[in-house]
């Protein structure tokens, strides 16, 4: 009987190694462990079996079957394992995939919404005004003089009523004032329309952000630490500024703002950016015959403003050649940016 | 503005300064450097050679062998190959270790096989002229051997931005004057010229009409000069900033402008009949020009007229008729002050733009004007002769211009945000000819009329004080957020979620064609009237958008002819009209455009889904995640297929279909889907207050339906009425299948079917199949009472 039991063993762990697949294994365990397999067949002989040795023919009985079951639960694991890495078989996993539309947020909304975001964490809230503008709003209101080349018909945009298209966003710093008492810390994000032509470095409407913050003694050096700040958060730690003194109507002292352009190849450069200043007392005694009180009285408060071009930002950001290219939206173009 | 060194030499000591050193001190002044010019070079190696003789070139036939003296005891054989010289000329000798403007450095070295010691120079290579054709020829006098720079004048001109509060930066005396003060330079000579005394006043020689326009007029008249070339330095004056001499007395008034900022004319007085009258122009008078120019007047123009006609343009332009020419022997000087405004006024009608009405609609300094005639006429009277009459004729008064101004010197520390010493602040002040006049006020000097208040002296002391030196801080109080921060996030969401689904942002320009008005499309059933601009700059130009849509549809053409054949874009932006009586509206508006492809065809999707009206719906669901966007079918002129879009109920827009012939017309090889919504009614409708609801914990039944419903049905009314039903089981229908049968083999052409999975659900336990089946009834009952349709 033992004999038996060996042979049947060495016969099972023959045949278990080499079954092809899951179902020929399936086989495999019905002939030996099955209802009608070898093995039960072999334990039905347990009742001739002499009772001294029961306990023998038992205990090998019962290691023949723990054998075939190891082999056999050895091979499934080995099938599955193989069936398992056939399912990535012939996968190129450097083919392209599932095409997805590309879309993507335009290059002068990307630098609005870094500028914005910015300045926001600086304490600056958003504000806005009217693109069609009082001449008041967008000239008398901030010191420009009657006769000032800006407000000609040959440089701005007028309607028949008389109001204009605001040639810069600073309009939106008188609107603001207008309406909110101080302290003031805004920025004014929006278009601007002067009447040029169109070439490669101008746009008859552009975009501006604007800044304005009026308090009790505001400083020029508020200003100036403000604008480094923005400008190394904007286009990194190392950063080169240098302030200009220049001259608007409405901010007294007046600065240029540049900035050092380091393109790999060429030498460094120094490209205007932005025009601040300290707000002019005259655009504050505006503003409190307007209001008709006295909230924004120059002996109370001071502050500072600051403009600039946002397509300029974008250019300088990544290097785009032409203003054009902004307002012309190729997908070409705009699949860069994405 | 240009300015000569050398001429500011006359002023000041620049030696000791390299050119980039004052460059960098006029710009972070407020003077702006915007180019740099340098004339000539300065190199020992540059001298004057004579040539003696010269040979044609054995191997070139364009080339000559010439000997040259160049001062050093022997000839040197140098080859060149200009031909406009003869034996015996002068020209400058570039010897080996000369280096020429670029950097280009002089070597001996053969030149078609015949060494070459040298090289002769042009004008141009040695950047003492823009004359490239042929070698520079020397005066014969020029002595042989010596450098160049020595004979000829080495200079370096600056082109500078003078900002229009700075109209006595626009003189090499004010310059010089700014320099001085910047580099703290004494300056050679005086800081003003005096002026002659006036004489009593003739009787009617000069006569003011406009004194609003012309305050002060004064004359000098002289006789019997000689008209005719300047002399050498006179014309080096101008040549060093680019002007062109033109004869002796022109050339003297325009010294005069360059060095004092004083704008003067001469008129041939022979030509003059009777007295000067300044006034204004009669509507529509004549006048010619000295460039030759016609010009209508205008009754705003300021005109010097004799008693026959116009004879200058005042402050602007002077006659084609009065000036002086060749055969003049008798001028009239005239220096007068004429108002800023009234010369920019004719200056700008005319778009006339002279060096004169420049400087005088800026401002020109009143208590220079007659300085700047007595020193014209002392250069008159040496150069071209003749004899002054005593006396100026004047009429009218100087006007005075500034006076004394206090400094808060408190306010302008806190201004500047550093407590710059009072003792500091004054010798700032009175480096730039203030005087301190005690107790921190100061006396202007005439030519400073930007300085009347205090913080315009915070201005100077910021200027020369340097903002290098004001410590930046970033300090700032704190201010709530606004409405327009919760707008901005609004929109950006909106933006992002577009992008999402493949979209790209456009930003066209705001002002549009009248053609292009024919594609807008608006928000709402009618447009607003559409707000036209009075002095558009051209025809592409004319009218501000009342929609989005013109700007993207002119996007989808410029896409279109680049070859692209997928269009997703979207725009967000403010959109105008006007009301009846003419006041301007503004509008955030957003705006879609689909077309074609809706993603890139590939391997695995050779051809891609078209865009058709379910990806414009798609997209709407997408940007109002979690709110009911429904579209109510309604007619438009601009849409083959329009709805208005409600979202959570609201109107918040348009869209559809484009009209195939519009698409047509785009060269669009797919239908076209638009949508435009008003963005403030988006927000508001999106706007609500979102709260948890608890999650169903008992399993959901569903039955599926399928009905036959006529085809013209609206699908969105069998929606509207299972959201409707009273049935307190059913939880949600959601339409699975829409068949219809062209061929209507399988079902009749004019009927569609329609097929729905309900869903019945209690939430407090686990229905039992009957009671589904039960409602399932109910609401089948229901709908095939409410609607002309039969179960499949």
């Amino acid at each position: 009987m033992e004999s038996a039991l060996a042979e049947l063993l060495t016969s099972a762990l023959v045949d278990i190694p080499q079954a092809a697949d899951e179902a020929a294994l399936e086989e495999l365990r019905l002939k030996y462990l099955g209802k009608k397999g070898s093995l039960t067949a072999a334990s039905a002989g347990m009742r001739e079996v002499p009772g001294e040795r029961k306990a023998a023919v038992g205990a090998a009985l019962n290691e023949t079957r723990l054998g075939i079951g190891a082999a056999l639960e050895e091979r499934k694991a080995a099938l599955v394992a193989a069936r398992d890495a056939r399912e990535a078989e012939g996968v190129d996993l450097t083919l392209p995939g599932r095409p997805v539309a590309p879309g993507g947020l335009h290059p002068l909304t990307q630098v609005l919404d870094r500028a914005v975001g910015i300045l926001r964490r600086m304490g600056f809230a958003l504000a806005t005004g009217p693109e069609v503008e009082t001449e008041w709003h967008c000239f008398d209101a901030l010191n420009t003089p009657g006769d000032h080349p800006a407000r000609h018909p040959s440089d701005t945009f007028y309607f028949d009523s008389g109001r204009l298209l605001r040639t810069h966003t600073s309009s939106v710093q008188v609107r603001t004032m207008e309406g909110q008492a101080p302290p003031l810390r805004i920025i004014a994000p929006g278009s601007a329309f002067r009447r040029d032509e169109i070439d490669a470095t101008h746009l008859s409407a552009f975009t501006q952000l604007e800044g304005l913050y009026v308090a009790e003694h505001v400083s020029l050096g508020q200003l100036k630490g403000t604008l480094e700040a923005f400008f190394r958060a904007l286009f990194g730690e190392a950063t080169e500024l240098r302030f200009r003194p220049h001259f608007f109507p409405f901010t007294e002292p007046s600065y240029e703002v540049d900035v050092k352009l380091c393109p790999k190849g060429q030498a460094p450069r120094w490209v205007e950016i932005l025009g601040c200043g300290m707000v002019d007392p005259a655009v504050f005694q505006a503003i409190c015959e307007a209001r008709g009180d006295e909230v924004y009285h120059p002996d109370k408060v001071t502050g500072f403003a600051f403009g600039m071009g946002l397509e300029r930002l974008a250019m300088i950001q990544w290097g785009i050649p032409d203003i054009r290219h902004l307002i012309e939206n190729d997908v070409r173009f705009l699949g860069q940016f994405a | 503005m240009k300015v000569s060194f050398n001429w500011l030499a006359d002023h000041l000591d620049l030696t000791g300064h390299t050119t980039a050193q004052l460059c960098d001190l006029l710009t972070f002044a407020g003077i702006e450097v915007e180019g740099v010019v340098e004339r000539g070079v300065r190199s020992a190696f540059l001298v004057v050679g004579q040539v003696v003789s010269f040979a044609p070139h054995p191997n070139a036939d364009r080339l000559r062998l010439c000997q040259v003296d160049a001062g050093e005891g022997s000839l040197r054989q140098i080859v060149c190959g200009a031909k406009n010289f003869a034996a015996g000329d002068k020209v400058p000798v570039a010897l080996p270790g000369a280096v020429l403007p670029g950097g280009f450095a002089i070597k001996e070295s053969p030149l078609r096989g015949v060494l070459s010691q040298g090289m002769l120079c042009a004008g141009r290579e040695i950047g003492f002229s823009d004359d490239a054709d042929g070698l520079m020829l020397l005066a014969a006098e020029a002595p042989v051997g010596v450098p160049i720079h020595q004979f000829l004048e080495v200079d370096t001109m600056l082109e500078v931005e003078v900002t229009p509060n700075r109209p006595d930066l626009l003189s090499h005396l004010g310059m010089a004057r700014e320099l001085a003060a910047l580099a703290k330079l004494p300056l050679r000579g005086r800081a003003d010229y005096a002026g002659a005394a006036l004489g009593a006043a003739a009787e009617g020689a000069i006569r003011l009409e406009d004194e609003e326009g012309c305050p002060f007029y004064s004359a000098r008249r002289i006789r019997g000069v000689k008209v005719g070339p300047s002399p050498e330095w006179l014309v080096r004056k101008l040549e060093s900033i680019g002007l062109r001499p033109i004869n002796n007395i022109v050339d003297i008034t325009n010294y005069v402008l360059m060095e004092m900022g004083q704008p003067l004319h001469a008129f041939d007085l022979a030509k003059l009949q009777g007295g000067l009258v300044v006034r204004a122009a009669v509507e529509g008078e004549a006048f010619v020009a000295l460039d030759g120019r016609e010009c209508a007047l205008s009754g705003q123009d300021l005109v010097i007229a004799d008693a026959g006609q116009v004879l200058a343009l005042a402050g602007v332009m002077g006659g084609a008729d009065s000036g002086v020419a060749g055969e003049t022997t008798d001028i009239l000087l005239e220096a007068a002050w004429f108002h800023p405004s009234r010369v920019r006024h004719t200056s700008r009608r005319l778009a006339m733009l002279s060096d004169s009405s420049y400087r005088f609609e800026r401002g020109v300094d009143p208590q220079q004007v007659l300085g700047a005639s007595a020193l014209a006429v002392r250069l008159i009277l040496e150069v071209a002769g003749g004899e002054a009459e005593e006396g100026t004729l004047s009429a009218g008064a100087l006007p005075v211009r500034t006076g004394r101004v206090g400094l808060d010197l408190p306010r302008a520390q806190r201004l500047l945000g550093v407590a710059i010493p009072e003792a500091e602040v004054v010798d700032i002040l009175t480096r730039l000819n203030l005087k301190d006049v005690g107790g921190l006020a100061f006396e202007v000097p005439g030519y400073r009329q930007d300085l009347q208040r205090s913080v315009d002296l915070v201005e100077e002391i910021a200027r020369v004080y340097g903002i290098a030196n004001i410590p930046s801080s970033m300090a700032g109080e704190f201010v709530a957020a606004s409405a327009a921060d919760a707008l901005y996030d609004s929109k950006m969401g909106l933006r992002q979620r577009l992008v999402g689904q493949g979209l790209f942002e456009a930003q066209t320009i705001k002002l549009i064609s009248q053609g292009q008005l024919e594609d807008a499309l608006g928000t709402a059933g009618q447009l607003l009237p559409t707000l036209h601009l009075r002095n558009p700059l051209s025809d592409d130009h004319t009218a501000m958008r009342p929609s989005l849509l013109p700007g993207l549809l002119a996007t989808a053409a410029r896409n279109i002819r680049m070859g692209a054949s997928s269009l997703r874009f979207f725009e967000t932006g403010t959109v105008f009209g006007c009301t009846a009586d003419g006041k301007a509206i503004e509008k955030d508006a957003l705006a879609v455009v689909l077309s074609g492809p809706v993603s890139p065809a590939a391997w695995n999707r050779p051809s891609p889904a078209v865009a058709d009206f379910a990806e414009l719906r798609a997209v709407l669901d997408a940007l109002c995640p979690g709110a009911a966007v429904k579209l109510k079918p309604v007619a438009h002129a601009r849409l083959l297929l329009a709805a208005q879009v409600l979202v959570n109920g609201k109107a918040v827009g348009l869209g559809g279909q484009l009209r195939p012939s519009r698409v047509r017309a785009l060269d669009g090889k797919h239908p076209f889907y638009a949508a435009e919504l008003d963005v403030g009614l988006l927000v508001k409708a999106m706007n609500r207050e979102v709260k948890f609801d608890e999650l169903a914990r008992f399993p959901a039944i569903s039955r599926d339906i399928a009905l036959e419903a006529p085809a013209e049905l609206a699908q969105g009314k069998l929606e509207d009425f299972f959201a409707a039903s009273k049935e307190p089981l059913l939880s949600g229908a959601v339409l699975f299948d829409v068949f219809r049968d062209p061929s209507g083999a399988k079902l009749a052409v004019e009927r569609k079917s329609l097929a729905y999975s309900l869903t019945y659900r209690d939430p407090q336990r686990t229905l039992a199949a009957a009671e589904v089946d039960a409602a399932h009834a109910r609401v089948v009952a229901d709908l095939l009472k409410a609607f002309p349709v039969k179960l499949r």
